[in-house]
């Protein structure tokens, strides 16, 4: 049982606030991962669950145990470091074995975890090198297999992918999935990342500046972010917002120009000045008509995709996902249409309305 | 650089190290040679090197205090690591109020000259029947040595990765096995050259032996002052004495030259 409740968390470094109340219930076997931009607090909420950093106010409890005073030692769980942190003076079976040695396991034991979780991991032929003779990949494997051969409650990884190459990023993303169905351990991952995030997360946790802003399904925060931070840091290329006023009869209009209805946006919800979000794949493009006339400004063909960069005088610059799109250039009129039934509406305080 | 600049370089180089090593080498050659040969004029610059009873006769009267200088030097380098290398590991990792002005403290201790230590320690172990004992001087040069070693140790600790010390820790480490298994393994290094220090220094001090010794924990370098009398010095004996003194400090260094190696923590996290 690995689930993890966090209750009132604070953490403060002098007088600056970095975590700032959060209360969060991981359940068991669920891997969640922390996203957010630099500093937002993800790694120090991480190390405030490992026990590396100490609370100023809060609880956190694994596996049904308060271990807010306990120990790293003491809570169950692995760790796996953005620098990998493996015991440099020691071959890949010693650092392997370490936690299962320090335990005091008889070393039949320990011989055949560590032969266990080398097969999971494809170390075998590594065993006996020292980490300095090991690639990068490789590095990250051992460290993967310090963390597995212990089976603790709770997996936690700090960035460990980012030190890695994007091919072998995407590789170890995959066995990182592939390990946490076949381990059905609770992981716990950070990231700031968000392709990392919404490929492998059960539920993710995005952060601003010590807070919580969503924690929900990658599909719930694509499809219906809470607030415009969520919406803009969620998607990529991020969602387009453009500004929008309460309109007659429940609509909105848009850059005073355009009047939509928005399904779920009620008129009491409304304010006078409101934020309008829609993703570059929820916008409908035409060289003949629209609502919006707009310029090419950027053309980024990708093959299965274009990304075109549209320059519409009322709205500032948009961006569009044009599938299999070849005949818009740099240059080119472009007709733009958004779909009321795709579009996000915020008020002042950039929370959703519809 | 063209060929003049470089003659005149290896010129001025040869002639700083000759003014080094010019001492040292007729120290070397006074050892072989007699009572006359080192009075002789014109001078003898190639001595009879099988001659040998300089130091024969020297070792064979003071032996003992040879094996004094190696039982209190051992002692003082091993129990000034004891205590130094524990404490520079705390001092870098665990937070507390106040660890900042502790270090500078300890530091501090370094800056008091040790002759006006050597009448206090006079009295102190006089009162407690331990002067001219081994273990007084092995006290002595062990804390005199303290905040040089914590000191370097400190640094040493600190460039250890931080996330090697936590991921210890989350292994399931208790501090000590931190530092037992895994700190005190990466940091060879430093723990070598920090003891190399603390040796040298501990087997050349001649001013608190001088004044917490008189028999039986005479020290070889108090031996060696005694060769120059009222009457006259005792250049042959000066000399061998001179040689033997100065062979453990060489023989220590190469032993530990090996371990006194940079890198040693490569590949233990990556970095960029």
């Amino acid at each position: 049982m690995g689930q993890i409740e966090l209750q009132n968390v604070m953490k403060s470094f002098g007088s600056v606030d970095v975590i700032k109340d959060i209360s969060l219930d991981i359940k068991d076997g669920e891997f969640v991962v922390f996203v957010g931009p630099s500093g937002c607090g993800k790694s120090t909420l991480l190390r405030m669950i490992s026990g590396l950093e100490t609370m100023s106010s809060g609880t956190v409890g694994i596996a049904g145990r308060d271990v807010t005073d306990a120990q790293p030692s003491d809570r169950q769980i692995a760790m796996v470091f953005q620098s990998y942190a493996l015991f440099p003076h020691i071959s890949v079976r010693d650092n392997v074995a370490f936690g299962l040695k320090i335990a005091g396991l008889p070393k039949d034991e320990i011989d055949a975890k560590v032969a266990k979780a080398s097969e999971i991991l494809g170390l075998e032929k590594l065993l006996d090198r020292k980490p300095r003779e090991l690639s990068g990949g490789q590095q990250q494997r051992v460290a993967i297999g310090r963390a597995i051969v212990r089976e603790p409650a709770v997996f936690l990884f700090d960035e460990p992918l980012s030190n890695l190459d994007a091919a072998l990023r995407v590789q170890m993303r995959i066995e990182l999935i592939k390990l946490h169905a076949s381990l059905d351990a609770t992981m716990i991952y950070v990231t700031h990342d968000q392709v990392e995030a919404m490929t492998m997360a059960d539920r993710i946790v995005v952060l601003r500046d010590g807070r919580v802003e969503q924690f929900d399904t990658p599909v719930e925060l694509y499809d219906r972010p809470d607030n415009v931070f969520v919406s803009g840091f969620i998607g990529s290329p991020k969602m387009n917002f453009v500004p929008a006023k309460p309109g007659a009869n429940g609509s909105v209009v848009v850059a005073d120009k355009v009047a939509k209805n928005i399904p779920g946006a009620s008129e009491d919800k409304m304010a006078s000045s409101m934020t309008l979000g829609i993703r570059p794949e929820h916008i409908t493009y035409s060289h003949d008509g629209g609502d919006w006339e707009g310029t090419v400004t950027v053309e980024e063909q990708l093959g299965s995709d274009a990304f075109l960069y549209v320059d519409v005088p009322e709205l500032g610059q948009i961006t569009v996902r044009a599938v299999g799109e070849r005949s818009f250039n740099r240059g080119d009129t472009i007709f733009l249409s958004f779909d009321p039934e795709r579009c996000h509406l915020f008020d002042a305080d950039e929370q959703r309305v519809n | 650089m063209p060929k003049t600049n470089l003659i005149g370089a290896y010129i001025a180089a040869i002639l700083v190290m000759l003014i080094f090593t010019l001492p040292i080498i007729w120290m070397f050659m006074g050892a072989f040679k007699t009572p006359v040969d080192i009075y002789s004029i014109p001078p003898i610059w190639w001595p009879d090197f099988s001659y040998l009873e300089n130091f024969k006769t020297l070792l064979a009267e003071n032996w003992s205090f040879l094996l004094n200088s190696v039982i209190i030097t051992l002692g003082a380098t091993v129990l000034c690591m004891i205590f130094a290398l524990p404490c520079a590991f705390g001092l870098v990792n665990f937070q507390f109020k106040g660890n900042n002005f502790l270090a500078d403290w300890i530091l501090s201790t370094r800056m008091m000259p040790p002759i006006a230590a050597a009448v206090p320690l006079f009295m102190i172990f006089n009162g407690m029947g331990m002067l001219d004992t081994h273990f007084a001087l092995i006290i002595v040069y062990a804390g005199f040595n303290l905040p040089f070693a914590v000191w370097v140790a400190m640094s040493f600790f600190r460039n250890l990765p931080k996330e090697i010390i936590e991921a210890a820790r989350i292994e399931g480490c208790t501090w000590f096995q931190t530092f037992w298994q895994v700190a005190l393994p990466l940091t060879k290094s430093g723990i070598a050259t920090v003891s190399t220090f603390v040796f040298i220094f501990a087997w050349n001090e001649l001013l608190l032996a001088l004044f917490l010794t008189s028999n039986e924990a005479k020290t070889f370098p108090v031996v060696i002052s005694t060769f120059s009398t009222i009457t006259r010095t005792y250049w042959e004996f000066v000399s061998a004495a001179t040689v033997i003194q100065v062979l453990p400090p060489i023989i220590f260094t190469l032993i530990m030259q090996r371990h006194i190696v940079s890198g040693l923590t490569m590949g233990a996290v990556k970095n960029g």
